[in-house]
C-alpha cells in the first residue's frame, strides 16, 4: 500500500453520545476498528490487530486515526459559543468517495435540483461570483460571499431569502459550512460534514450543526438535515467515477465550481489521493 | 432511461415532439448519470446541477450561469437511433445500414436473463440474426427474440408476437419465454460450475 498523507488525518469514528462499553465495529480506511465509551467516560479506539489508536472527542464524535495525527484536530470557535444549539444528525452511509462527499457539500449550484423547493429553486439558478482562497496560516481552504436564494434556507426560515454562505475545508474529509442565520442578524449558523472514509468508495457521513435556534424541536432539526442529505446521497451514489478525479480534464468546471477546484488542487498539493483517481481513464 | 450496450451505459430518452434519442450515461461537467435527468422540449437536462444537452450532445445551457452560451466543446456522447416497428435501435459506432424491418409482429415484452446469448441460443435450438430468430415453441405460437448481451453473464430479450395474436397466445408467450430463460439459466449455471 502507497503512503498516503491522509493516514495521518483525524477521522469520525462515532457519536460520542451513543457510545457506550459494547464496542461500535465499524471501519477506518479499509481496517476494521473498534469505538467504545468507557464507565469512565474515556473514549478508546482499537484496530483489527488490537492496537490502541489515538482518540480525541470534540463535536459531538470520536476521531481517531491509523496514523500519528501532527497536530489537534481543527477549531471551531463558534462551537463553545454560548446560546447555540448542537445537533448530532447521525449518520448516512454513501457508496462513494469520501472525497466526492466533501466536494458535493461545497457545492452551491445543484441546490435548484436536487434540494427543490428547499435550498432552491427555479429559475433562481444563477451562482453569483465568490471568492475562494487557500489561507497559508492555518492551510484551509475556504470559499467567501458564496450567495444563493433559497425557498427555505433552514428549519427555522419562513419565506424565500438570499442566504450568505461562507465554506472552509479545515481537514480532507472535513467541511465546515457558515450561514446566515434568519433570527439572528450578524451571527452565522454553523453546519459541519465530518466524513469517516470507511473504503475508498464508501463513507459514513456525520453531518454536525451549531445553531442559533431554540424554537425548532431537535427531532425536526435532525430530520431536516437528514432529508437534504439523502437527496444527495441519490447523487453521489450515482457519480461516475466513484473516486474524485484529481487530474483536470475528466470533467469540466465552470466559475461556479471554483471551490471544487481550488479543494481539488489541494488535495493533490498534499498527497491527499485516498478515495481519489489520479490517472484519467 | 438507462439501457446496457456493448460500447457502455446509455441513457435513452424520448423528446417532447416524440424523437428517441441516445447519450452517454455519464454528464461531462461532473459524472452524474444522465439517465437520472429529465427531459425539457428537446433537451436532456442532468438532474444534479441542470446543465442540458440537445439530442445531438450539444450543451444548451448551464443554469448556474444562465447568461452564458456553452462552448461547443461541451458535450456528451451521443449514439445514432433508429426507431421502427416498435423497437428502438441504437447504433454503437458508425451505422452502417437501416435497422432491420419486423413487419407484421408488435413488441410483447422484455426481460433479463441471467446467461449469456448463446446460453439461450441453445436453449431455443436457434441461432441468432441482427433481426434475432423465430421461435416456435408450440404449435401456433409464432415467437421473435431480440436478444441484446447485458456485460458477459446477462442478457436482455425482447420478446415480439404476430399482431394478430390473441390474448391467451399473448399470455401462452409471455409464459413460453419465461420457461426457454429458466432454462437457458440452467444451462448457464451447468456450463459455468467447476
Ligand atoms: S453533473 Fe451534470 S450538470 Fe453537473
Ligand atoms: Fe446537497
Amino acid at each position: 500500500m502507497t503512503h498516503d498523507a491522509m493516514i495521518d488525518e483525524w477521522y469520525p469514528v462515532g457519536l460520542f453520545s451513543q457510545l457506550d462499553t459494547n464496542a461500535r465495529k465499524t471501519a477506518l480506511m479499509g481496517r476494521p476498528i473498534e469505538v467504545a465509551v468507557e464507565a469512565e467516560g474515556h473514549a478508546r479506539v482499537t484496530s483489527g490487530d488490537g492496537r490502541s489508536l489515538p482518540v480525541c472527542v470534540r463535536y459531538g464524535h470520536v476521531w481517531s486515526s491509523l496514523g500519528k495525527p501532527q497536530k489537534d484536530l481543527f477549531a471551531i470557535p463558534e462551537a463553545d459559543q454560548p446560546g447555540r444549539t448542537l445537533v448530532d444528525v447521525g449518520v448516512i452511509r454513501v457508496r462513494c468517495s469520501p472525497l466526492r462527499a466533501v466536494e458535493n457539500f461545497l457545492d452551491i449550484a445543484h441546490f435548484p435540483f436536487v434540494h427543490t423547493d428547499i435550498l432552491g429553486a427555479e429559475p433562481h439558478t444563477e451562482v453569483q461570483d465568490y471568492k475562494v482562497e487557500v489561507r497559508q496560516d492555518a492551510d484551509e481552504v475556504w470559499a467567501t460571499q458564496v450567495k444563493f436564494y433559497q425557498p427555505q434556507a433552514a428549519k427555522s426560515a419562513s419565506g424565500g431569502i438570499t442566504t450568505e454562505y461562507m465554506y472552509r475545508v479545515p481537514a480532507p474529509t472535513c467541511c465546515v459550512l457558515y450561514k446566515t442565520c434568519p433570527p439572528r442578524p450578524g451571527e452565522w449558523d454553523v453546519i459541519t460534514l465530518f466524513v469517516q472514509p470507511l473504503a475508498e468508495d464508501l463513507c459514513d457521513v456525520w453531518p454536525w450543526m451549531a445553531l442559533f435556534d431554540d424554537a425548532t424541536p431537535m427531532t425536526d432539526l435532525i430530520h431536516f438535515q437528514q432529508t437534504i442529505f439523502l437527496q444527495d446521497r441519490s447523487i453521489l451514489e450515482n457519480q461516475i467515477p466513484r473516486l474524485l478525479p484529481l487530474d483536470p480534464g475528466m470533467e469540466i468546471p465552470t466559475r461556479a465550481d471554483l471551490t471544487s477546484v481550488a479543494y481539488r488542487r489541494w488535495l493533490k498539493r498534499h498527497n491527499y489521493t485516498y478515495g481519489a483517481q489520479l490517472v484519467a481513464q | 432511461m438507462p439501457a446496457r450496450t456493448p460500447v457502455g451505459p446509455i441513457a435513452l430518452w424520448r423528446s417532447q415532439s416524440g424523437r428517441a434519442a441516445a447519450s452517454a450515461d455519464r454528464c461531462p461537467h461532473r459524472g452524474m448519470r444522465l439517465s437520472h435527468g429529465f427531459v425539457r422540449g428537446e433537451a436532456l437536462s442532468c438532474i444534479y446541477h441542470g446543465w442540458s444537452y440537445a439530442r445531438a450532445g450539444n450543451c444548451l445551457r448551464i443554469p448556474a450561469h444562465p447568461g452564458l452560451a456553452p462552448p461547443e466543446t461541451i458535450r456528451v456522447p451521443t449514439h445514432e437511433v433508429e426507431e421502427c416497428d416498435g423497437v428502438i435501435w441504437v447504433a454503437v459506432g458508425e451505422a452502417t445500414a437501416q435497422p432491420p424491418r419486423l413487419q407484421g409482429v408488435v413488441p410483447l415484452r422484455s426481460l433479463t436473463a441471467h446467461a449469456a446469448v448463446a446460453a439461450i441460443e441453445a436453449a431455443a435450438g436457434a441461432k441468432a440474426g441482427v433481426d434475432g430468430f423465430a421461435w416456435q415453441p408450440q404449435s401456433k405460437l409464432q415467437i421473435r427474440l431480440l436478444l441484446v448481451p447485458q456485460g458477459a453473464e446477462e442478457t436482455l430479450i425482447h420478446v415480439l408476437l404476430d399482431d394478430d395474436s390473441s390474448l391467451s397466445q399473448r399470455i401462452a408467450a409471455s409464459r413460453a419465454v419465461e420457461t426457454l430463460r429458466r432454462t437457458a439459466e440452467d444451462l448457464e449455471t451447468k456450463a459455468t460450475a467447476p
